[in-house]
């Protein structure tokens, strides 16, 4: 299967626009023969919002951006960012994902885990979403995580088992403190959790970070690929615009999880039970 | 963590930043008071290379002919980086109102110059088509040390994010001039005047406390038991809490239904 990671720097508010964007790399990817394009968080809109989430929101049933997109999706999966409002929920904006192909959304993640401390807002703005679940697509079963829902353990855990072979994770992480290397010191926390989850949830872990700045903040970049085996496949430059294409083996999630049978031997029921029992406890 | 820079990598960042930044509010161009010090000249270094050295330009405001040695550290580093450097004495509009309003002050009197040298930078800006790049360092942001609608104004600030002792770091990697670098900071509110004399600490012990307290987010107590002297976390801590007033916009009273800083809230980059 063939990926392609935009590695981008939407404009602050202007869908119109990144909109525009989008088409254009779904077209690159697509004379590079990509099966699947993937862009960062909130891809259609930027991500500082604040006041500005109301006059982005899209309705994924109804609204034309997203017709678009389907529509594109025909030749290449496409997975992108929005502020979701929904003509059945109004008044309710989720930080959303949606995953495209074959001129259908096949699935749209809401974003559970909204970091709200520090340089962080997102509770003040966004709704929360309810839900972690992996979803059928024509290269298996897959997930989307957004930005801090990749950090949860349990997030990770629960795709895992959902039974998802692939996990997708977009992403619009700031870049905090100086490291001795090229990127910030922040970087390296997503990387690592990137190897661990290629290793021990044995999934192809594909992370989509933005570029550019708002606000003063600069977005780390950095996007990469680990295999199920919890190999570094590519790796985007850090802080730079890139659209990076690659290959990978769908069949590399049988040979890991045939090696270390991490999946046949997981016990959901033995983890809901003690779930049950933590909870349990807090009640008291 | 540690206090430690990566040149290249602030390099990047910083000139990424200035010149996206710029393009967001439609200008090519920048504009900054060049004091012959080091801040002024690590920022027109950055901006040199962000927007190329025809697009930067390095106003050089003096007061008389107090400080000729700082004027010539100025126009050398403008000459190095190819930039544009007038030098507008401001003594005439400082002396002309001093005249009406006589003081001993001599913090008055500095106060009056830096907001002097902004009242001329804004004017330039338009005249130049220009955006004002700022170049007060994170050291004098937190202990508030410098004249709010002062040398503090500006429209970007490429600078404030990095403590002193960084900025030399940065300018070392820079390679500006050593006449530059080897100065003792100082504000020029008067002869004589250094930085380090009136904070009464140096900056790299100004710098490593603050370092514990603001990005290590250490307690005062904290800082004390790992072996920093009582009396000077106790006055940094003093500085930072006095001139919290200049590091935000000033409060307005809540009346109505939705109000300007209290819940009428947008990005800096609307619509940019």
């Amino acid at each position: 299967m063939k990926i392609a990671l935009a590695q981008i720097a939407p404009v602050l508010g202007d869908v119109r626009k990144n909109l525009e964007a989008h088409l254009q790399i779904i077209d690159k990817a697509v004379k590079e023969k990509a099966d699947l394009v993937v862009f960062p968080e909130l891809s259609l809109t930027g991500y500082r919002l604040r006041d500005l989430v109301e006059t982005v929101a899209l309705d994924p049933e109804k609204a034309r951006e997203i017709k678009e997109l389907k529509a594109r999706s025909r030749d290449a999966a496409v997975v992108f960012g929005f502020v979701e409002e929904k003509q059945s929920e109004k008044g309710l904006f989720y930080n959303a994902a949606a995953f495209c192909a074959k001129g259908r959304i096949l699935h749209i993640h809401r974003k559970v885990f909204l970091p709200t401390f520090g340089l962080f807002e997102e509770l003040r703005f966004f709704a929360q979403g309810r839900n972690i679940q992996s979803f059928a697509t024509p290269w298996g079963k897959m997930g989307i995580l957004i930005c801090r829902d990749f950090l949860h353990l349990n997030a990770g855990y629960l795709l895992f088992a959902g039974g998802a072979e692939t996990m997708i994770v977009i992403s619009a992480a700031p870049g905090r403190g100086f490291s001795e290397g090229k990127g910030f010191a922040s970087s390296r926390m997503w990387e690592l959790m990137g190897e661990a989850m290629g290793r021990f949830a044995q999934m192809s872990v594909l992370y989509v970070n933005r570029v550019g700045f708002e606000d003063g903040i600069a977005f780390a970049g950095g996007s990469f690929v680990y295999s199920p085996m919890g190999k570094l496949l590519a790796k985007a430059a850090y802080f730079e615009r890139e659209l990076l294409i690659l290959e990978i083996d769908l069949d590399d999630v049988r040979r890991a999880r045939k090696n270390w049978p991490f999946k046949r031997d997981d016990k959901p029921e033995v983890t809901l039970e003690i779930l049950q029992r933590i909870i349990h406890e807090y009640r008291d | 963590m540690s206090i430690e820079i990566n040149g290249p990598f602030a390099v990047k960042i910083l000139t990424t930043f200035i010149k996206e930044e710029l393009a967001k509010f439609g200008f090519t161009r920048g504009i900054l008071g060049l004091s012959g010090g080091l801040d002024s000249t690590v920022c027109a270094t950055l901006a040199a290379r962000a927007l190329g050295p025809k697009n930067v330009i390095g106003l050089i405001m003096p007061y008389g002919q107090s400080y000729p040695r700082d004027v010539e550290d100025a126009k050398m580093a403008a000459r190095r980086l190819k930039i544009k450097a007038p030098v507008i004495d401001i003594a005439p509009m400082v002396d002309a109102y001093f005249m009406k309003y006589p003081t001993d002050s001599r913090v008055l009197r500095g106060n009056k110059m830096a907001r002097e040298r902004m009242s001329i930078l804004y004017d330039h800006s338009v005249r130049e088509n220009a955006l004002i790049l700022g170049t007060s360092n994170k050291t004098e942001l937190l202990i508030g040390y410098g004249t709010i609608h002062g040398d503090m104004a500006c429209a970007i600030n490429p600078l404030g994010d990095l403590y002193k002792t960084q900025i030399r770091q940065l300018a070392a990697y820079l390679k500006v001039p050593k006449a530059i670098l080897a100065k003792r900071p100082t504000a020029g509110l008067w002869p004589g005047q250094t930085d380090e004399g009136e904070i009464g600490l140096t900056y790299a012990d100004v710098d490593k406390i603050l370092y514990a307290l603001v990005d290590e987010r250490t307690s005062a107590k904290e800082a004390i038991a790992r072996g920093f002297k009582k009396k000077q976390v106790k006055k940094i801590m003093a500085m930072i809490k006095a001139s919290e007033f200049k590091r935000q916009l000033p409060p307005i009273a809540k009346i109505s239904a939705r109000s300007i800083g209290h819940d009428f809230l947008y990005p800096y980059d609307w619509d940019k």
